[in-house]
């Protein structure tokens, strides 16, 4: 690495970091409001979850909706049936979806490619059906209710994320942070390593001794435990669970929000979903026909934009 | 003491017998070379030893131990480090990252979360040892996606090495090389072989080459093991004549 | 009892022989293209309006002959314009590509359509039942089935018989060899997209008239079509065809015994044949998955 490419990855950092410190000042002038940055954060901490199986190990989940409904669920049910505790929730929310992530990804890491796709889509459905037909457990249909986020106690003090919208947003910015500290470190590890390799040339790969299908289910694994975590803190944020949060359309707008972000930088995903969650909400409020339009912003991302927003800004720099 | 035994190895795919019972046996310390007309299953049988597919009969025995059905990354581990005819490796790292992958799974540190200071210098050492020997040393930081064709030949061959492997084999090490780069390989693979003992198998076209290189060379035809034998007895070798100029004729 | 284990047999059978008419178009494309059609359910949906359309004008019969082609052309026009462009890359690609075509076909087909359910017309001698002792056998799923049969059939036979069939199984196997020896991928792939879309239209007109015309319709029949294929194994189209009737049926008795699992048996029938069998029932040996 050059000393030019690593200022310019520090200043990068430090501008991604202040915008999000900051959003609940210049989000309201430009019209959004803070709730929109906090699902900005949960949708952005799962397709950042997606990319580390996709862009960072080269393998296509299209089912990990599932394990964010489950980490959704797992909170949710926390809340209702176990104890009052926000941060119990997450931790359950985390576990239920890396835990079924860990149990399926076992089924599934010897495929590859398109098979390896049409298998987790084919599985992360599994849990959408259970979601809608357990419903004395899970509510079914309608979703589950009937719990919301606690103020956080610090026995001193506590902080109320319930009521207050700019203390839930610092709240989900720092347990964004803590999970995006956590890949960013497995990224940098030997492991990390490994999966790139993985994703560069998979036999060259077992070649070198890596045993790529354990590997490969480490990687899906953890990834589960992070989309599991995002999944919690999206249960928090509506006080709401519900089905359609497992379906695979979920998992497709995840993949979308990497993919146009750009799958091989560890923030294009952020600013994928931060770009999908703001239009989609700008859209569904001025037509009903807002689907069209997100169709066709799937059509125009593929067509015209592979690498991505920062793919194509890093091509831009470089030339 | 043989490091490599195969014996009796056959490979079918469907009908297609691809290798019929080839048994080879290679030494400590000596370079084997594998000659054979185009088809003649050579890297059937180094798919065989390095373990990209089980062979249908016959066993794989390395260093005392039947590897036979063993997957392809445990034999690394045990020190079987391959190169392959058609260039495999991480385009989009640089030379070194693509070396470094290779040292730290041989350290053992590819579960690792992280390393101790004194394990990162330890294996940077050993990173930079192994580039300057593949004379790459000075151009660790490109791509390898954007190197030379005999430059990535030789990151390849680097990236074996990063393995510190007590097996090298090599499928045609100077594949779609020009005279200079088939001349660099040959000086790299002799140093290798003479100063650092290490003992190789290879698979090459080019007669200059074996001929220069080889201890012993094993002939391949049509998926069975014609001759074997030193370079002088297989130059003389009537049945290696007729194969080869059988197949040019 | 025994009728009502009956009646659910027979209609898994049934629903099985819809799975496997879907599945096959799905499998064809994917083989060939190495693309996940996602607005197959799509493109289903879009048969059954078009025939919807067409009926008060040509009838039921008119219908059935011109929607599926009429389907297949539309399929064939999105192929050439954003699904080519796309064979060289990725699967990824043209895996969102198509999921973006399903959302805009849903939403298309709910401007033009109405969300509410549209029923279709069937010729009344379909619509009775054979008999009051097999009431649940009307002429109509038998008229169903016998589509279903006569069209895999034909399949079958034009995969093994002409030109284009023989051609498209090789490029299945070993697509870079087809193009050596001078076929012109492009167009088979084209063709070959386009009889999978003439099946999913054909798909989409027998549903109509069984199911009625729902805007949300095709995503709710992908999945089992998903699951056909995988049961059966990748890269068989005879696998398809097993696992399409095999998943029909298995819903089909569990929902005799347990109702609310009937969906959730075609998962688990899944995951034990992939425990058992990770290639699925009939799936390529050699082919690197």
């Amino acid at each position: 690495m050059t000393g030019g490419e690593g200022a310019r990855k520090l200043i990068a950092l430090g501008a991604i970091w202040a915008a999000l410190l900051l959003a609940p000042y210049w989000m309201p002038p430009l019209g959004g409001y803070t709730a929109l940055g906090t699902r900005v954060l949960v949708l952005g901490l799962a397709a950042m979850s997606v990319n580390f199986l996709l862009g960072f190990t080269g393998v296509l989940s299209f089912g990990h909706a599932a394990y964010f409904g489950l980490g959704a669920y797992g909170a949710g049910l926390a809340l209702k049936f176990l104890a009052p505790s926000t941060p119990l929730s997450l931790i359950c929310g985390m576990l239920v979806g890396g835990i079924a992530g860990a149990i399926l990804g076992a089924l599934i890491v010897r495929r590859r490619g398109v098979y390896f796709a049409m298998v987790t889509i084919a599985f992360g459905q599994v849990f959408y059906y259970i979601a809608f037909q357990w419903s004395s457990v899970t509510g079914g249909d309608d979703g589950l209710r009937g719990f919301s986020r606690r103020p956080l106690d610090f026995g001193a003090f506590s902080v109320d994320i319930l009521s207050n919208a700019e203390s839930f947003y610092y709240f989900v910015l720092f347990c964004f942070a803590l999970a995006a500290a956590a890949m960013g470190f497995v990224l940098r590890s030997p492991f990390g390593r490994t999966m790139i390799a993985i994703r560069e040339n998979e036999r060259r790969a077992r070649f070198l001794g890596i045993p790529v299908e354990r590997h490969i289910w480490i990687a899906f694994t953890l990834s589960c435990f992070f989309i599991g975590f995002a999944g919690a803190l999206y249960a928090l944020l509506n006080n709401f669970a519900d089905p359609k949060g497992l379906h695979y359309s979920q998992s497709g707008d995840f993949v979308i929000m990497a993919v146009m972000g750009g799958m091989r930088s560890f923030w294009g995903p952020l600013l994928g979903a931060a770009v999908f969650v703001i239009l989609q909400d700008y859209l569904s409020s001025i037509t009903v026909n807002w689907m069209s339009f997100i169709g066709l912003l799937f059509v125009f991302v593929v067509l015209f934009f592979p690498r991505g927003l920062l793919g194509a800004i890093r091509r831009k720099v470089q030339a | 003491m043989m490091l490599l035994e195969v014996v009796a190895a056959t490979k079918h795919f469907g009908r297609l017998a691809a290798v019929r019972d080839v048994s080879l046996a290679v030494p400590q310390g000596e370079l084997r070379a594998v000659i054979g007309p185009n088809g003649a299953g050579k890297t059937t049988f180094f798919n065989l030893i390095s373990g990209l597919f089980p062979p249908t009969a016959g066993r794989v025995v390395f260093d005392g131990r039947d590897v036979t059905g063993m997957p392809a990354h445990a034999r690394v581990k045990l020190g079987m480090a391959r190169t392959f005819q058609i260039t495999e490796i991480f385009p989009e790292l640089s030379v070194r990252e693509n070396v470094r992958v290779g040292a730290e799974v041989a350290a053992g540190f590819r579960l690792r979360p992280w390393i101790s200071r004194a394990e990162g210098a330890e294996l940077q050492r050993r990173i930079e040892e192994t580039l300057s020997l593949a004379g790459l040393a000075n151009k660790a930081d490109r791509l390898v996606g954007e190197l030379a064709h005999g430059d990535q030949r030789a990151a390849e061959i680097a990236m074996a090495l990063a393995l510190r492997p007590r097996l090298l084999l090599l499928d045609e090490p100077t594949a779609g090389m020009g005279d200079q780069e088939t001349y660099e390989i040959t000086q790299l693979i002799r140093g290798l072989h003479r100063d650092g003992k290490l003992t190789i198998v290879l698979i090459e076209h080019d007669m200059r080459v074996v001929f220069h290189l080889a201890d012993r060379i094993t002939v391949l035809d049509q998926g069975k093991l014609l001759a074997e034998g030193t370079p002088q007895e297989i130059a003389v070798n009537d049945a290696v004549q007729a194969a080869y100029l059988g197949k040019a004729a | 009892m025994t009728q009502l284990l009956l009646f659910n047999v027979t209609n898994g059978l049934i629903i099985g022989a819809f799975y496997v008419l879907m599945a096959l178009g799905l499998s064809l494309i994917l083989n060939l293209s190495n693309v996940i059609n996602f607005a197959h359910g799509g493109f289903l949906v879009v048969g059954g309006y078009i025939a919807y359309t067409i009926t008060p004008y040509l009838g039921f019969w008119g219908a059935l002959l011109v929607a599926p082609p009429l389907t297949a052309v539309l399929g064939l026009a999105i192929e050439r314009a954003l699904i080519r462009p796309l064979y060289g890359r990725d699967p990824l690609y043209s895996l969102l590509l198509t999921f973006g075509l399903a959302f805009i076909f849903e939403d298309m087909t709910r401007f033009i359509w109405g969300a509410q359910g549209l029923p279709v017309t069937i010729p009344a001698f379909l619509a009775q039942p054979l008999s009051s002792e097999f009431f649940f056998i009307t002429g109509y799923r038998l008229f169903m089935v016998g589509m279903v049969i006569v069209s895999v059939t034909l399949l079958f036979v034009l995969l093994r018989y002409t030109r284009l069939g023989i051609r498209i199984r090789a490029g299945t196997l070993d697509l870079e060899t087809v193009s050596a020896l001078g076929v012109n991928v492009r167009m088979l792939r084209s063709l070959n997209f386009a009889v999978g879309i003439f099946l999913a239209g054909l798909s989409g007109v027998l549903a109509a008239g069984q199911l009625g015309l729902e805007p949300t319709m095709g995503a709710g029949l992908l999945m089992p079509s998903f699951i056909a294929i995988i049961v059966g194994g990748v890269g068989s189209l005879t696998g398809t065809l097993l696992g399409g009737l095999l998943i029909g049926v298995a819903s089909g008795v569990t929902a005799v015994y347990f109702p609310s699992a009937s969906e959730a048996v075609m998962y688990v029938l899944m995951a034990v044949v992939l425990l058992i069998r990770p290639r699925g029932l009939l799936g390529e040996e050699g082919m690197l998955t």
